[in-house]
């Protein structure tokens, strides 16, 4: 397999990251507790108070991240090379996939990005693949619209 | 009614050919997806919690309790003929269940874990049969701060999921919470945590986010690690007399150790199985056989692990505390549905739960019959190339997340917690806190403002009531004891994979 084997960088950029939502919590709880007071005479909790309990807790958790947590001791390794080649376009498939479903509908998207799924993450040889993906919508398309009923989206184009 | 009258007519509505139709396609399906290499019961419920959304509640709840059962069941065929552990409560079976395999008694392998899962399976259901009522009958003591007591005793649930670090634990718990809060508040309706973006008004959708952080993640995780099928050939199953023989003291400590363990909130299976190993191996006149493929190196991890899961179902149904990630998803299930597990929840709901209990029973006994006749069929099926696989969940998770609410919001949803769940997983951060939190959330919220509302801003009302504090002495306790088999586990997972696994 490639990859990369780095140490865990994760720590205090999820500290930093906590210590932001934390702050994010207790603005939004402040604004609440204003919006308490103003709406609910005489509550001495509400909407807010769980929302400034959570914010205190991330900033505190943050802080301890980012000042005094150790990294753990196992390293990461980084997907590289064609398996990283591979797992981007795996992710720009499915990000196109929900681009493409509201304009030509769930059966035509589902038969096109199978297909690429089945080519660029199977490596599959076209033929195969678009074999592959078209037995692959047409079971989802038995199970869920035939069978279950559920409304899938039909798209502009109505496909 | 009594116990039995209860049970009865539980079995009466689990015996109906439309629930009993959806046990079967749950064992089929949980199984199915347990086999398949890598993937264990937790990714196998967030596949395919999706289907079950089109299903009234005692049916989907049957499903997705088969789901759970059967990917238990179907983990321990990838860790016996495959040395690959779905999750970490399959590690020890692969100790000696690989080894047999590899000196042709693979199939004995898998026959021994069958039989010794369906036993722990039903012992764990028949005490839940008559141990979780007792609990419930408690229901009538508990108000809000009590109530709130319970949440804290299932936080401590967090400390065992947290895997390497207690502290990573906790802040996917927090994050957890603050998802929880997104959409409107409780108390006055207003809009929190949504910066104005209307989708965010009704929340994030439980389904949605189990799909993303769960089956999403790990497709990714599964092309990184390019997994490979290997041909295996089983011939026969059934074990000898002799093999029964030696193997049944082990199934019958595996489940107790299992059982009697697994009714602590918050100890999950795979923290049992390598006690349950270790103390056969302790008990053993020749310990060398240990891990060179000893039936009962098989046997006790695979009695414990479904014994544990089988006591999980206690604490879940009678307080509402999962012990697990697979169970955590089973309670937003249940919530899902509108239901509460808890105490009131025999009260509320008794049809229903008895109806949940008795398919257990039906669960597990279908599970023998698929496990046993048909493992030539699911060991095929391991040999399904991830190729075919990976796409394949990727956009069965896609149309699921879709259609609980016809939504694409909640697909994005999904997409982007699978993004997330991948670099989460990968930098070894717990996402199973970040979901127990993100369920149970609601409910601590609420007990809390009613508590705190009962006491007039006193949180002093929470150790002035006997059980609510009774309860918060017990979360300290455990606590205790989750660390100090959190420490042991960890040291045993070390020891046997070489590497740090979350729990």
């Amino acid at each position: 397999m490639n990859a990369n084997r780095a140490r865990p960088i994760d720590g205090k950029i999820v500290g930093a990251l906590l210590v932001l939502l934390g702050i994010v919590a207790l603005r939004e709880g402040r604004r609440l507790y204003v919006l308490r007071e103003t709406l609910v005479a005489g509550a001495v909790v509400g909407d807010d108070t769980f929302p400034m309990i959570v914010g205190a807790a991330l900033l505190a958790l943050g802080a301890y991240l980012v000042v005094a947590a150790a990294p753990p001791a196992a390293r990461v390794e980084l997907p590289s090379g064609a398996t990283r080649a591979q797992m981007l376009a795996g992710a720009a498939v499915l990000v196109a996939y929900w681009v493409m479903v509201p304009w030509l509908g769930y059966t035509s998207s589902t038969a096109i990005v199978s297909v690429l799924l089945y080519r660029g993450m199977g490596g599959y040889r076209w033929p195969v693949a678009v074999l592959l993906g078209a037995v692959t919508t047409g079971v989802l398309y038995l199970f869920f619209r035939v069978w279950l009923l559920q409304p899938l989206p039909t798209g502009i184009l109505g496909g | 009614m009594d116990v039995l009258g209860h049970l009865a007519s539980g079995f009466a509505a689990a015996l109906t050919p439309g629930n009993l139709l959806m046990a079967f396609v749950g064992s089929l399906l949980g199984t199915l997806v347990g086999v398949l290499p890598g993937l264990g019961p937790t990714a196998a419920i967030a596949i395919l919690f999706p289907l079950t959304s089109v299903l009234g509640p005692v049916p989907a709840i049957i499903m997705l309790s088969s789901i759970y059962y059967g990917a238990m069941y179907g983990g321990s065929t990838t860790a016996i003929l495959l040395n690959i552990p779905g999750e970490v409560a399959s590690v020890p079976t692969c100790l000696d269940g690989y080894p047999m395999a590899q000196q042709g008694r693979g199939g004995v392998a898998l026959g021994i874990a069958a039989i010794g899962s369906f036993f722990a399976g039903t012992f764990g259901v028949v005490i839940l049969t008559f141990f979780a009522p007792l609990l419930a009958d408690q229901a009538l003591r508990f108000g809000p701060p009590e109530y709130f007591g319970l949440m804290v005793l299932a936080f401590t649930v967090v400390v065992s999921l947290s895997g390497i670090s207690l502290a990573r634990g906790l802040a996917m718990a927090m994050l957890g919470y603050l998802l929880s809060l997104i959409g409107l508040g409780m108390a006055t309706g207003e809009a929190r945590f949504t910066f104005g973006f209307e989708p965010l008004m009704s929340g994030v959708d439980l389904i949605p986010l189990v799909v993303g952080l769960f089956a999403i993640s790990e497709v990714f995780l599964g092309l990184e690690e390019a997994r490979v099928t290997i041909a295996t050939r089983i011939t026969n199953v059934f074990p000898r007399w002799a093999d029964l023989k030696q193997s049944m003291p082990a199934i019958l400590r595996g489940t107790g150790i299992g059982f009697f363990l697994g009714l602590l909130p918050g100890c999950a299976p795979g923290v049992t199985v390598f006690l349950a190993y270790d103390a056969e191996k302790k008990l053993a006149r020749e310990p060398e056989r240990f891990g060179k493929g000893a039936i009962e190196g098989v046997a006790a991890p695979e009695a414990a692990n479904n014994a544990t899961s089988s006591a999980g179902f206690i604490p879940l149904l009678a307080l509402g505390i999962p012990a697990s990630a697979p169970l955590a998803i089973l309670l937003g299930g249940l919530m899902v549905y509108g239901l509460q597990p808890g105490p009131l929840l025999f009260q509320k709901n008794a049809e229903f739960v008895w109806t949940i209990i008795a398919s257990l029973y039906v669960g597990n006994a279908i599970l023998l019959i698929l496990n046993l006749p048909l493992v030539g069929m699911w060991v095929w099926l391991t040999r399904v190339p991830f190729g075919i696989l990976g796409p394949a969940i990727l956009l069965l998770s896609f149309v699921g997340a879709y259609s609980v609410r016809n939504s694409m919001f909640d697909v994005a949803v999904s997409l982007v917690f699978g993004f997330l769940g991948y670099v989460l997983r990968k930098c070894r951060w717990p996402l199973a806190p970040m979901l127990l939190a993100y369920i149970l959330g609601p409910l601590l919220e609420n007990n809390l403002i009613q508590s705190l509302s009962m006491s007039g801003g006193s949180p002093l009302i929470f150790v002035q009531r006997g059980l609510s504090l009774a309860l918060i002495v017990a979360a300290v306790l455990l606590l205790f004891i989750s660390l100090a088999l959190i420490r042991y586990t960890s040291r045993r997972l070390r020891e046997t994979t070489a590497e740090e696994m979350a729990l």
